[in-house]
């Protein structure tokens, strides 16, 4: 059975929500299936983060929403993103659920910020405690630090430097700039700052880095047929997939043949392309998770749109900004409209098929999502009905 | 009536104290700090210290002082706002600085300035009137 | 459990606390006492019409045999019971109304105002404590100090007691892992092995993923190896480290690769391809680490 993302929804997206996680959840579940055209009694299957700190019974309490048929939680992170539709897709083609809405809240800037070090990381004698306890112990313990160990591997074997890394920066805080709804609407910057920002673990300055933001967003997963029906333009699920790589820890698999790639991804690209019978000449945008600069280039390479090692040539002259070879995150990513763990990357993907975006490109069929990197992930193909 | 040169921009002129043993035993006791880290070398030493060292509130007193000292006995102090920074201890000296940084009518704002070997051991503010 | 700042929430609600009295009025000998020792020739404070310093406001009350315990008592336990043991002063801030004559009779009384943190210092992480004391002739405030101190976690390098405080940064140890941390404390590099197959492993596990065996043994590592990639950690602050500091995966011989510090050199020295050598670095009284340094040609 076909399926379909047919209404999304978000609260704002700041520094202080000045709200509880739980009523930003709920706000933006709400916003959905107002979008969608259906109301809280059509739910009967939610979907979100093992991350996120609202239950999904505590949600369905919230929204009145009743009977429920279907959970699940999808773990690792941002790299849960589009598991999440995965999973909920997966309820609506078999039946377990009818209308399953997929959310994630959080305030990750002015409540617990992953970004900073969490001693206990390493001390917990579970099998993720017992992987961080071969780095912690160093003070290799933030998201940035992970990835920087990849970044400057890759740098040495393919000849990419700092700049490479910041043009992906650039080009995303251009998209935002003219993106109301991102933090940085209106505040581009240039190569120049990104190389002037202060390190944060070398080989990363700030500027390699995203956000922190307080938001929520949620979509809502129906079948296709059903989605033909209501009110807003479906986005049709192509494809959708989960993938994690052999000798693959949540961030920091170091210890595989190479260190270059994102084998991950190559999984969950792979499936994309044969679920869907897809290539990559196919799809006219992707919305790449940009937690780090450095991954952007690395998911270019893993899904095909270049060659390993061929990343940097393909972004230079603004080659994933909106009028280049793949426009990439058009709305500004993470880097430039807000850090809602890859979640705010599908609302634009359904948005630009729908030709709504605030950077409405001409006409997209086709678009491809990806979320975390560096943690085992997921990824969709979303197209226009 | 004086004729000192009192505007923004105005440099005082520097104090110099040597922090010998007895300034800094005798103002502890003089400001009633019995503390033995301001008299006894021993006990300083056994809290991680390297000697005896200036109490706190003759770090008010000297500043006060170093301003009055230039201003002359006609400044009504208003206040002292210090900025408490590495230990002035003994052997060391205590150099004052200060520069006249604003001025409402007759309300003068005095930036301060006292440094020992270690670095800044306090800056902060002096408000005088005249 | 209450915490810091709800007991600071309480305390700073109970406003100013009862006006204590002072010893003896305001007095010329205490003044002489310190116009002396400062060296502090100011006309104004000598003879029939003499003033006090102003900045002798607060020598008018300081009294060893303090009169009784206050919420500020209260809240330096607090802290010190939460293990924010050391204490230094910050701020020390003084406001006159006016100057104090000999023969004056004052009274003053204390609030605390602020609790803020917990905050990392140079010092360790800690908690900024303020209070504000007024004094008072009679019923008219003639002057205020704002006093701020910092109570904070003293950092462990050595403390004279010889015990060194716990490494912020523990591993997880289980009947898997616990050869590694033993080999670590004697000064070995133990790499896991398999039992049948022979297979180099690390970081080690319960199962050879080649042969799915449970037999377990491990090699001494030679100790050393190549860099194969690094990182400097700049921000943030990371507990039990000073920045910057460099992180390096660090490919041995034997055929595995292992995470650790690289130590004893700049990190603009550090590069992929260095040549290292193991070196093992006690952190607390149970934890040895393993860490690289340069291998010297």
């Amino acid at each position: 059975m076909s399926t379909a993302v047919a209404g999304i929804g978000a609260t704002e997206f700041s520094k202080d929500s000045g709200r509880s996680e739980l009523r930003l959840a709920a706000e933006a579940v709400l916003s959905a299936l107002t979008d969608a055209g259906l109301t809280p009694s059509d739910v009967d299957g939610l979907v979100t983060f093992t991350q996120d700190a609202n239950d999904e019974i505590a949600l369905a309490r919230e929204l009145g929403i009743g009977e429920l048929t279907f959970f699940s939680r999808v773990p690792y992170g941002g790299g849960a993103a589009c598991g999440t539709v995965a999973h909920a897709a997966m309820a609506v083609a078999t039946g377990a659920a009818s209308v399953v809405v997929c959310y994630r809240a959080f305030n990750e800037r002015s409540g617990r910020r992953f970004g900073q070090p969490n001693p206990h990381l390493g001390g917990d004698p579970s099998s993720l405690g017992l992987e961080m306890s071969w780095h912690v112990p160093y003070g290799l313990m933030t998201p940035a630090s992970w990835v920087a160990m990849f970044a400057r591997r890759y740098m040495h074997a393919y000849g990419a430097t700092s700049e490479d890394f910041g043009r992906v920066a650039v080009a995303m805080r251009r998209h935002a700039a003219t993106n109301p709804a991102a933090w940085f609407y209106r505040r581009p910057i240039t190569l120049a700052d990104h190389q002037s920002s202060k390190w944060i673990v070398e080989p990363l300055h700030l500027l390699d880095c995203c956000q922190e933001s307080d938001g929520a967003v949620a979509l809502v997963v129906t079948s296709a047929e059903r989605a033909r029906d209501l009110p807003a333009p479906p986005a049709v699920i192509t494809a959708a997939a989960q993938g994690s790589g052999p000798d693959q820890m949540m961030m920091t698999s170091y210890y595989r043949d190479d260190m270059t790639g994102l084998p991950e991804m190559n999984t969950v690209g792979r499936r994309l392309w044969e679920i869907s019978g897809l290539r990559p000449s196919d799809i006219q945008a992707a919305i790449l998770y940009d937690h780090f600069t450095p991954f952007v280039l690395t998911q270019l390479e893993e899904l095909g749109f270049c060659a390993p090692g061929e990343a940097k040539d393909f972004i230079a002259d603004g080659g994933i900004e909106l009028d280049g070879h793949l426009p990439v995150n058009p709305h500004g990513g993470q880097l430039g409209e807000a850090y809602i763990h890859g979640m705010n990357g599908i609302t634009e993907a359904v948005r630009q098929l729908r030709g709504t975006a605030a950077n409405q490109l001409p006409g997209p069929a086709n678009i491809l999502v990806t979320a975390g990197t560096g943690v085992p992930t997921s990824g969709l193909i979303l197209s226009r009905a | 009536m004086r004729t000192l040169e009192m505007e923004v921009g105005t440099v005082l002129p520097e104090l110099v104290v040597p922090l010998t043993p007895t300034l800094i035993i005798s103002t502890a006791l003089a400001t009633r700090d019995f503390t033995p880290v301001h008299h006894d070398p021993e006990q300083a030493r056994a809290q991680g210290s390297r000697d005896i060292f200036l109490n706190i509130l003759t770090t008010m007193g000297l500043v006060e002082r170093f301003v009055t000292d230039w201003a002359g006995p006609e400044a009504l102090i208003r206040g002292i706002n210090v900025k408490l920074g590495v230990p002035a201890y003994a052997g060391d000296t205590l150099t004052f600085s200060g520069t006249v940084a604003a001025r409402e009518d007759d309300e003068y704002t005095i930036e301060v300035r006292g440094t020992v070997s270690l670095g800044a051991h306090a800056t902060g503010t002096v408000r005088l009137s005249l | 459990m209450t915490t810091l700042h709800e007991l600071a929430e309480r305390l700073i609600a109970k406003g100013e606390g009862p006006r204590e009295p002072t010893r003896e009025p305001v007095n010329t000998t205490m003044i002489r006492h310190w116009t002396q020792a400062m060296g502090d020739r100011n006309p104004r404070y000598q003879g029939l019409d003499a003033v006090a310093p102003p900045a002798m406001l607060q020598v008018w009350t300081m009294d060893r045999e303090s009169p009784s315990r206050g919420p500020l008592d209260d809240m330096l336990d607090a802290l010190t019971a939460a293990g924010y043991t050391g204490v230094v002063a910050t701020n020390c801030e003084h406001t006159y109304a006016r100057y104090l004559t000999p023969g004056e009779e004052l009274t003053y009384a204390t609030r605390m105002t602020e609790l803020t943190g917990p905050k990392r210092t140079a010092l360790g992480e800690g908690y900024f404590l303020t209070w504000l004391t007024t004094w008072y002739a009679k019923d008219e405030p003639v002057g205020e100090m704002t006093f701020r101190l910092l109570k904070f976690r003293p950092r462990e390098e050595s403390s004279p007691t010889g015990k060194r405080k716990p490494y912020p940064l523990k591993p997880a140890v289980n009947r898997d892992t616990a050869f590694f941390w033993e080999g670590a404390s004697s000064g070995e590099l133990r790499i896991q092995t398999c039992g049948d197959c022979g297979e180099l492993r690390h970081p080690p596990g319960p199962i050879c993923p080649s042969c799915r065996s449970t037999e377990r043994s491990y090699v001494r590592a030679a100790g050393v190896g190549e860099i194969y990639s690094y990182v400097v950690h700049h921000n943030p602050p990371v507990p039990g480290h000073d920045t910057p500091f460099v992180v390096a995966v660090v490919e041995i011989p034997e055929g595995v690769r292992i995470v650790g510090n690289v130590v004893d050199c700049e990190p603009s020295q550090v590069g992929i391809g260095m040549r290292v050598k193991v070196t093992y670095r006690r952190m607390d009284d149970e934890l040895i680490l393993p860490m690289w340094a340069p291998l010297e040609s």
